[in-house]
């Protein structure tokens, strides 16, 4: 019999003579990690529903029109813009005059009354551009107008919204942030500290195994390895009700919020499932290696 | 093999466990260490396996001044040492059998030859028939048996009983003395705390005799009280 099959016999014949604590543990473990997964999905989702919004923030720029540019003037500055800032700018479409007029027609198509005195077409052709990080809106709005001031007659981003709206969604993000590392440490003790009450009702077996002249990792293993099951098998249970709630969760998300967009991968299954074993594993193993040092101290 | 020098320890604020204590126990010596409560037996013993450190003074045990010690060797030091104690200090979720093993698995002895070493001892001190049983099935003499087998199965040449017999009618008493007494005749030094003044008397080993934690008598061939 090696040391490592001596280990593992000890840690779970103990988990099974001391069933009642394993439960105990093991729903401590797997609620702990059901509510912090949770808080996850919740906060990709949410996450993603913000991006949404931001992705909503455009710059329209709205081009002379008396004379309006040259054809080739557009095309450079339409290069100019996209590749030509590619790093930053998402892409950027061109409007035409008649495709500016075509929209106003079909805003108004129940109201004609409005069109009939139109003579002409006095709407400017615009760039609707959109950018990779939409945060950087007023820099590139800037950009455009001191470099392209001679053919445009106009940059709108929304100034007066978008500053109100990226406040509001960075707190948010810096909010569920805060909730998530609040929920972590909650975890944390919550399962720790059941850890070490199991572990506080073997103190006499801990006692006796050091005056056999047990080293301290000898009696640590079998502790460690009972840690880690319970942690695994805890976050593992979590980790699945988790993902079946996620899907539920996402298609009511979806069926609810119409006018934004949930991409399909906003919740990436694989991260938060590696996330939440990885938890569980370290808390327990963590946990019970903590909860024995000051038994081991005699 | 045990040496004190000018040994103290007190206990915070003021309790005097020890108190200048100065004594040489050979090998091979069987030695009783008698007192009464308080009087600083048992922190003799657990300044001898490193329980304790004393605050003046110096143990010396196989030679080895244990204050040098360092903390990870104390498991290697108590391997040395067997220890025996008025509650047995069993692993209650393990038999007889397991609690004699688990000090040999401790030392990294778990082979087949230590299975029989265990399987030997516990038929030495008269419990091979009981080998699977586990402690709340056996009489309180019977966990004392499987005490002392599992402190003497790796040949220590150091044996610590406190109060061994506390618990334990007359009867039954003198069967876990003669263990004991066969153990010493190995050539393991025996050392026993002990209330016991009628089994001190019949012995007629070393008895040592402290009072609040001075060494008020030590004598070759002593009885529990003075002569």
């Amino acid at each position: 019999m090696g040391k490592i099959s001596f280990f593992f016999k000890e840690a779970f014949g103990s988990l099974r003579r001391n069933y009642f604590m394993t439960v105990a543990a093991l729903v401590t473990v797997f609620l702990s990690i059901v509510v912090l997964g949770g808080v996850l999905v919740f906060v990709f989702t949410t996450d993603a529903l913000l991006e949404g919004v931001e992705q909503k923030v455009e710059i329209t720029v709205f081009l002379k029109t008396n004379p309006d540019p040259s054809q080739d003037e557009i095309d450079a500055m339409q290069a100019a813009i996209y590749p030509g800032w590619k790093d930053v700018v998402k892409s950027c479409t061109f409007v035409t005059k008649e495709e500016a007029l075509q929209r106003v027609k079909d805003w108004f198509k129940d109201k004609p009354e409005v069109l009939e005195n139109l003579t002409g077409n006095p709407l400017p052709a615009s760039f609707e551009i959109s950018l990779i990080d939409p945060q950087g809106v007023s820099m590139v709005a800037e950009r455009i107008k001191s470099q392209f001031a001679p053919l445009i007659d106009e940059v709108k981003f929304g100034e007066e919204y978008t500053e109100a709206l990226f406040g509001f969604t960075n707190k948010a993000r810096v909010f569920l942030l805060v909730f998530i590392v609040l929920l972590g440490i909650v975890a944390i003790l919550l399962i720790s500290n059941t850890i070490r009450l199991s572990i506080f009702a073997r103190k006499r077996e801990v006692e006796i195994m050091k005056l056999v002249g047990a080293t301290n990792w000898f009696i640590r293993w079998p502790f460690v390895i009972e840690g880690v099951t319970v942690g695994f098998v805890g976050a593992l249970a979590a980790a699945a009700v988790v993902l079946v709630l996620n899907h539920y969760l996402s298609g009511w998300v979806r069926s609810a919020i119409t006018f934004l967009t949930v991409p399909l991968d906003a919740v990436p299954f694989v991260l938060i499932t590696v996330v939440l074993l990885g938890v569980g594993v370290v808390i327990g193993a963590l946990g019970s290696a903590i909860g024995l040092r000051r038994f081991l101290k005699v | 093999m045990i040496k004190f020098e000018d040994v103290t320890k007190i206990y915070p604020p003021s309790t005097v466990g020890l108190e200048k204590v100065s004594l040489h126990i050979e090998k091979g010596e069987f030695v009783f260490l008698v007192g009464a409560s308080g009087s600083g037996k048992s922190t003799f013993i657990r300044l001898l396996i490193r329980e304790l450190e004393p605050d003046r003074g110096r143990v010396m045990v196989g030679g080895r001044d244990l204050a040098t010690l360092r903390s990870w060797k104390i498991p290697y030091l108590r391997r040395n040492i067997g220890c025996v104690f008025q509650d047995f200090k069993l692993l209650t979720n393990k038999t007889a059998f397991e609690n004699v093993m688990y000090a040999l698995v401790v030392t990294g002895n778990a082979t087949g030859a230590s299975k029989k070493k265990a399987a030997e001892i516990l038929s030495l001190v008269g419990l091979g028939h009981k080998a699977e049983s586990y402690p709340n099935e056996l009489s309180g003499g019977e966990q004392q048996r499987v005490s002392i087998a599992r402190a003497f199965v790796n040949h220590p040449p150091l044996l610590i009983a406190d109060e061994p017999t506390g618990n334990l009618d007359p009867d039954t008493s003198m069967g876990i003395m003669q263990l004991l007494y066969r153990i010493n005749k190995t050539g393991t030094t025996v050392v026993m705390a002990t209330h016991d003044r009628e089994m001190v008397d019949r012995m007629r080993r070393r008895v040592i005799a402290l009072e609040a934690g001075k060494v008020v008598r030590d004598q070759k061939r002593g009885g529990y009280g003075e002569d």
